[in-house]
């Protein structure tokens, strides 16, 4: 996930140097290095992930910190996050409803099927891919400038664990945040795709706004995608921001990683907890 | 502005320093704008460099590679999880209905139209457009862009153009890469959750609901998507100011203003297909 992109990779002590000859990787080491690596990230990863959890009930309580970064993290992300899923909820509705016509030309079950779709995964996983650029790239780039200009250390240095400090107010912040936010985006694009349906199909409000199709199944699905991006969202991108070294670049590399990263995470919370959603409740 | 300047607002109603409501929404419209026109300024240097040929050609070979050969994986592990996830989230209505033969059309349409070209660009953003933007800021901070003036090298052909040019045809690969293997990665996930023959999804791609006019909006959504990101990563890169914190913050404004143009764009960009 991380190899091909961080010059740092910590693959390279892995390599056979016995003969003090500098050995230009093969394929298979490369690959194996790759693999190292991948593991590796995923060790660190579940190290944070168990240390935040741990400071979460262990730690120092700090209301103020996280009432910051819930700011940083919810209010701003607001006008951002209703622009797109505006958006997106109007062209959702519009392609539906033209495919919809071609096979079937009877759309009162338009808006129905629609607010299950995003109840159960389009308003979480667009909505998280959202946060996971904004959010994920502003979390890494702060937390990589505080490593390049070595305020990390002067944290660890007064004996404040940079989890603690850092990682667990965003981790807080972004699991309620996250979820507020993507109920508030499923409302937008609901709403922006109700106007679509009535101005491009001529379907009524009252029959597009039908909830006959959500189920308890739905529902949980949808929360828990929520609190599952929440949670991995600051995990991934403070891993990548506190893995930053070396001036600017080194937080460039950082941000970029976040990103691509945290995203990665979204997808493939989503494929688990949808498998598993659908192996629950079935259809 | 200057009879502005002159008469000076009286005391209390001056400008302090603290951003009331109105202020703060005031500067952040100067702000967009101010953004819009530098990209529009950019696009245009950016393409009398393309049509007199002024560009780079190794720079641009090395960010072909760069972009584009390296992105692969991530585009790759992306959209077969995507295709998978299209079949899930089928499966319900498929099932309700006994569609079957229907499963191949619903999951074709969705990828080839929506899902591919925006789940592609949003990925193609987070490596490229935010690498494009820390590479370019790193050298406006660490006065590289300033020395190849001194040197008589024009840095939008040397370093911009080659650069815009890279990333659209890395997003237009991409997506049609994304194309076939999030169908593949659809297939066979219909096969292992459904039971649905990859024969059978394979009829319902190609019995006529679908056309070629399907693919090409969203080879043409990836070709506006590419051209924003360009833009956008190459402008906020090259207004970088204030050291590393400053490269990380315009990274990140950089995949905050990529995303949401793409979203813009794609509604636009559907609605005139």
């Amino acid at each position: 996930m991380s190899g091909d992109q961080a010059p740092h990779s910590t693959a390279a002590p892995h390599l056979p140097d016995a003969s003090g000859v500098p050995e230009e990787p093969g394929m298979v080491a490369a690959l194996g290095a790759e693999g190292i690596s991948l593991f590796q990230t995923a060790r660190e990863l579940y190290s944070i992930f168990v240390r935040t959890l741990y400071y979460c009930f262990r730690g120092r309580r700090e209301p103020g910190a996280v009432l910051e970064q819930m700011y940083e993290i919810g209010n701003r992300s607001l006008f951002f996050l209703t622009v797109v899923m505006g958006f997106f909820g109007t062209i959702l509705v519009y392609q539906a409803g033209l495919q919809n016509k071609r096979v079937l030309p009877d759309l009162t079950m338009l808006g129905a099927t629609f607010l299950e779709l995003l109840v159960r995964d389009l308003a979480a996983s667009i909505g998280a891919l959202m946060l996971a650029t904004r959010v994920g790239a502003g979390i890494a780039a702060e937390i990589g400038s505080m490593v390049v200009t070595e305020q990390i250390d002067a944290l660890r240095m007064s004996a404040a664990d940079p989890i603690d400090y850092l990682i667990k107010p965003r981790f807080v912040a972004s699991i309620l945040m996250t979820t507020v936010l993507i109920i508030w985006s499923a409302t937008v694009a609901f709403t922006a795709g109700m106007a679509a349906a009535y101005f491009f199909f001529d379907v009524p409000p009252r029959t597009f706004s039908n909830v006959a199709l959500v189920d308890v199944g739905d529902l949980s699905i949808g929360l828990a995608k929520c609190v599952a991006y929440g949670a991995a969202i600051p995990i991934v991108s403070g891993h990548s921001g506190l893995a930053a070294h070396g001036g600017s670049e080194g937080v460039g590399w950082a941000t970029t990683r976040a990103v691509v990263n945290t995203s990665l995470a979204v997808i493939m919370l989503n494929l688990v907890i949808s498998t598993i959603g659908l192996m629950i409740f079935g259809g | 502005m200057t009879a502005a300047a002159k008469k000076a607002p009286p005391a209390s109603r001056r400008y302090t320093g603290e951003p009331s409501g109105l202020h703060a929404v005031g500067q952040s419209f100067f702000l967009i704008a101010e953004t819009a026109g530098g990209m529009g300024m950019l696009f245009g240097r950016v393409m009398a460099r393309i049509f007199t040929l002024r560009v780079d050609g190794a720079e641009l070979m090395r960010n072909l590679y760069k972009m584009g050969f390296k992105s692969m994986p991530i585009v790759i592990v992306t959209v077969l999880f995507t295709g998978a996830i299209m079949v899930i989230q089928a499966a319900p209505l498929v099932q309700r209905f006994g569609a079957y033969g229907l499963l191949g059309w619903g999951a074709g349409f969705g990828t080839l139209r929506e899902v591919a070209p925006l789940l592609t660009a949003l990925m193609i953003n987070g490596r490229v457009g935010a690498n494009n933007t820390a590479e370019l800021g790193t050298m406006v901070v660490t006065e590289q862009i300033d020395a190849l003036r001194v040197l008589a090298i024009d840095p939008i052909s040397f370093l911009v153009a080659p650069r815009f040019i890279a990333i659209i045809v890395t997003l237009f690969v991409s997506t049609l890469f994304a194309d076939a293997l999030a169908l593949l990665g659809a297939a066979y996930s219909g096969y292992g959750l459904l039971g649905v023959e990859p024969g059978v999804f394979y009829n319902g791609l190609t019995s006529g609901l679908l056309g070629f006019g399907d693919v090409m909006s969203g080879l043409v959504k990836s070709v506006v998507f590419g051209v924003v990101m360009a833009l956008a990563s190459c402008q906020y890169g090259l207004n970088v100011k204030g050291g590393a914190p400053g490269v990380g913050r315009a990274v990140n404004a950089t995949v905050v203003a990529s995303a949401a143009g793409i979203f813009i764009l794609d509604y636009f960009v559907s609605f005139s297909l």
